[in-house]
């Protein structure tokens, strides 16, 4: 049967006007991956709008195609401007900027396309092995783990994002969480910080936000009267060269691809979480952890991975629950409902062919994403030649569209205004602009999975160690926070005084 | 030079792809007043996130009525604050009738007296496609068996039960609210973020009842991970491919007079919109409510197809209205009462 599915997959495909969809889609998802500002789930949408008059098949090849590319794209101006295209490849930002500062930018974007690609393909295993068993998983998650969730991605970004200084990458963290409270509430409605403004109700709104913390510093500081260094880039690296730090790296690639299939299948946990928690643990088990933030080849493929492998896990729930695992899965979602299919638990038994078709669809769009990507970065590594004092305000004009378009309000643009100030601020004195972003992406999870678990438990803490995930993160957390303050070194010099006076 | 001539035509493409995509905002500024509809592209404004009830039969609907008008229909999505945000931004708008509100009506007349909007649905032209009814469902093997169970469940440990809706003034809360003060019960609200985790929330046990919508738990129940103890219906609710739901009537035959209860969702545009363009969007939906593919979606999802428009719409809302916002007020959720804005309690 299995195989069946497949062969009757592969024939679709082999139809012009499919491979020309799959190509188009794949381009343009990049294309929006590459600008900040557009996003996965903006190009889903959009495209949703257009597939309407297709045959259903071309148009879901379509949609997974742009996702791929759009979730993929985010590394080449991360890498190249640190500016990331995507909030998702904020991490990827932390070590691809040194990299390509270094020179070796071409081997960089290789290195993150390629990572993106074995993650694409890792999520698209999962779909096809593990779902029956994964959508168990997305059940497993109460309010209490989601809060906790989000706590732990802001604590774990803060103190990787810091270069040295923890504390200041909580304290920025913690600002982007103060930050997400701006609005209405999610429980009750009632209004924060909004000043009966109706743009302040809605709550700020995030990619805006990212582009003024990101791109704002960066094409500031580009008219410093410092004397441009110009960067010697090395167009040409070696393909070679690439591959074979990917093998070495290969366990990262694996432990990666686990982790954003599983942060993927929680319901409601985008890919920047996925990001950020690969990275945390590929520095974790490596063996030089110094290297990470300033440049290490480990610190790309791990986010890039994770990043991707996310797709696999969103679709997951998509396909047996009907839950989407993210908003940019939500669409799709719809997409597939307007198309006449119908994912949830009955998808099983009446199109069991739908998620070999899914997981091909996925193979393919994963293959021409690292085609297009590669020739697309013949292109771009090019941007670092050019004097930043010319190319800066060409991105600043993109940064403003770009805050623009998300919903074609000028609100958005002052919003990028402001908080490119702030990045500056932030910026001049040295705090990470990366742990407030996720503070801002997380902080609505955080708040109103907390309190939403207060009500459940009539305002009792116990759950949080009665319940077994839960006591997980809790020791998780508790230990990064008093690593942080040397407790463990002080509790060591402690014991080992005394058995030094006993003897 | 070559590089930076690449990467100059480079930008220019990027410009090109911002552009197009920003075109139909840009051009609205530069559009002449003009007394033929439509003359360009149309944006329904779904004040809801994409893939939820709102968002899907409007989705439907438009795509059917952009075939007889004969311009495209670009779905836009503006979630916030129970969908006011996007309302809000429609009123706000050109009274053209180049931006169409689209809306879930329970939620819609909520607005006034949760302060969202200063004004009613009677200040709009109304169009209402299809009805949702709200369902009482628990996981199959909890301790409610039947309404009768949890009712008395209800009734015997008030305020423990937990009841998890789409947040506070969606269908879900609404429906449990008007429950709530008709037969003298209370319950523990614990809202989620959509009527998604709302289910989810059931599925896995963390709440004990979820009170949404047919069209969103309809393949939960087809399943079986879902059992339906009652639906707020006037008569047993049939679903294709699920066991029937008996109505709430049968067991509260008080409840007469507020069901059917549940989300209607439709289009709507501003009172002042001119006579022509709302007289061709009414043509457009009769037609649209006609077609293989609307009906299609009502069938697989478990919604009936309305199809009112006018005076039959707004009659529909106005009931709608008595009973959402006087059970808001009553329950103490709405702070600004139903009479500022001459809205009859129900039954009068």
């Amino acid at each position: 049967m299995a195989i069946q599915y497949i062969l009757d997959t592969f024939t679709q495909l082999l139809s012009p006007i499919n491979l020309l969809t799959l190509v188009l889609s794949v381009f343009f998802g990049l294309l929006v991956g590459v600008l900040p500002g557009l996003t996965s789930t903006m190009a889903v949408a959009l495209l949703t709008g257009l597939t309407y008059g297709i045959a259903p098949e071309t148009a879901i090849l379509s949609l997974i195609g742009v996702y791929v590319g759009a979730i993929s794209g985010g590394v080449q101006t991360a890498i190249l401007l640190n500016i990331p295209g995507t909030p998702a490849a904020a991490a990827t930002a932390l070590d691809g900027y040194k990299i390509g500062q270094r020179g070796e930018a071409g081997l960089g974007i290789f290195l993150g396309n390629a990572s993106a690609f074995l993650g694409t393909i890792f999520g698209a295993i999962a779909v096809l092995l593990l779902t029956p068993l994964l959508s168990v998983l997305s059940l497993k998650f109460g309010s209490w783990e989601f809060f906790l969730l989000a706590l732990f991605g802001v604590i774990m970004c803060g103190s990787l994002a810091s270069g040295g200084d923890t504390l200041k990458g909580w304290i920025s963290g913690i600002l982007g969480l103060f930050v997400a409270q701006i609005g209405l509430d999610a429980l009750n409605s009632y209004p924060r910080f909004s000043y009966g403004n109706v743009d302040l109700m809605a709550g700020l709104p995030l990619i805006p936000i990212m582009i003024g913390l990101f791109g704002f510093p960066e094409i500031v500081n580009s008219f410093k009267n410092e004397k441009v260094k110009a960067i010697k880039e090395e167009m040409t690296y070696r393909v070679r060269k690439g591959i074979s730090i990917l093998i070495s790296k290969f366990a990262t690639v694996i432990r990666s691809g686990f982790m954003g299939v599983g942060v993927g299948v929680i319901p409601g946990v985008g890919e920047d979480v996925a990001g950020w928690l690969s990275y945390w643990a590929a520095r974790v088990s490596s063996k030089n952890k110094e290297e990470f933030g300033k440049g290490a080849y480990e610190g790309v493929i791990a986010a890039e991975t994770g990043v991707n492998a996310t797709i696999g896990g969103n679709i997951i729930p998509v396909l047996t629950l009907a839950v989407p695992g993210s908003t940019s899965s939500a669409v799709l979602l719809a997409a597939l409902w307007l198309h006449g299919y119908r994912p949830g638990p009955l998808l099983m038994t009446e199109t069991p062919g739908f998620i070999y078709t899914i997981s091909i669809y996925l193979v393919v769009s994963a293959f021409v994403m690292l085609i297009l990507g590669l020739i697309i970065s013949r292109y771009t590594v090019k941007l670092l030649q050019i004097d930043k004092r010319i190319l800066m305000p060409i991105i600043f004009v993109i940064c403003a569209v770009g805050s623009f378009v998300i919903d074609n309000k000028f609100f958005s643009v002052y919003i990028m205004f402001i908080f490119g100030i702030i990045g500056l601020l932030l910026s001049k004195t040295k705090f990470p602009a990366a742990p407030f972003l996720l503070g801002v992406v997380l902080g609505p999870m955080a708040d109103s999975n907390l309190r939403r678990s207060l009500v459940l438990s009539d305002g009792s803490l116990a759950p949080l160690f009665t319940r077994p995930i839960c006591l997980v993160f809790v020791i998780i957390i508790a230990i990064m926070i008093l690593a942080q303050f040397k407790v463990f070194s002080k509790l060591q010099a402690v014991l080992f005084k005394k058995k030094a006076n006993e003897s | 030079m070559k590089n930076q001539k690449a990467v100059v035509g480079g930008i220019a493409i990027v410009l090109v792809v911002i552009l197009a995509i920003a075109w139909p905002s840009i051009s609205g500024m530069f559009e002449s007043k003009d007394t033929s509809w439509p003359k360009k592209d149309i944006t329904v404004v779904v004040p809801f996130n994409p893939g939820g009830g709102t968002d899907l039969t409007s989705r439907a609907v438009a795509d059917e009525m952009s075939k007889s008008l004969g311009k495209n229909i670009s779905v836009v999505n503006t979630p916030g604050a129970s969908g006011s945000v996007g309302t809000i931004s429609v009123a706000n708008s050109p009274h053209d009738g180049y931006n169409i509100l689209a809306n879930g009506f329970m939620s819609f007349v909520s607005y006034p007296v949760m302060g969202y909007t200063e004004t009613t649905h009677r200040d709009w032209h109304i169009w209402i496609a299809t009805f949702a009814p709200n369902v009482i469902a628990t996981q199959p093997d909890s301790a409610f068996k039947d309404i009768n169970e949890l009712i008395k469940g209800l009734k015997s440990n008030p305020g423990s039960v937990t009841f998890g809706t789409a947040g506070i003034g969606t269908g879900g809360h609404i429906a449990s609210e008007v429950l709530k003060s008709s037969l003298g019960i209370d319950y523990k609200h614990v809202p989620y973020q959509g009527g998604n985790p709302a289910i989810v929330a059931a599925l896995s046990g963390e709440v004990n009842v979820v009170p949404q919508l047919s069209m969103e738990m309809v393949d939960m129940l087809r399943s079986g991970k879902l059992k339906g103890l009652a639906a707020l219906t006037d008569k047993t609710l049939e679903i294709e491919g699920a066991d029937p739901i008996p109505s709430i009537t049968e067991a509260f035959p008080e409840l007469k007079n507020i069901v059917p209860l549940g989300e209607a969702f439709g289009f709507a545009v501003p009172n002042d919109t001119p006579e022509n363009v709302v007289q061709k969007i009414d043509e457009a939906f009769k037609k649209a409510m006609e077609s293989d593919s609307v009906k299609k979606l009502a069938t697989e999802k478990g919604v009936q197809l309305l199809g009112y428009s006018g005076a039959q719409a707004q009659e529909y809302v106005e009931k709608l209205a008595s009973v959402v916002d006087w059970a808001l007020f009553d329950g103490g959720v709405a702070k600004i009462s139903p009479e500022k804005f001459n809205i009859e309690r129900p039954g009068k």
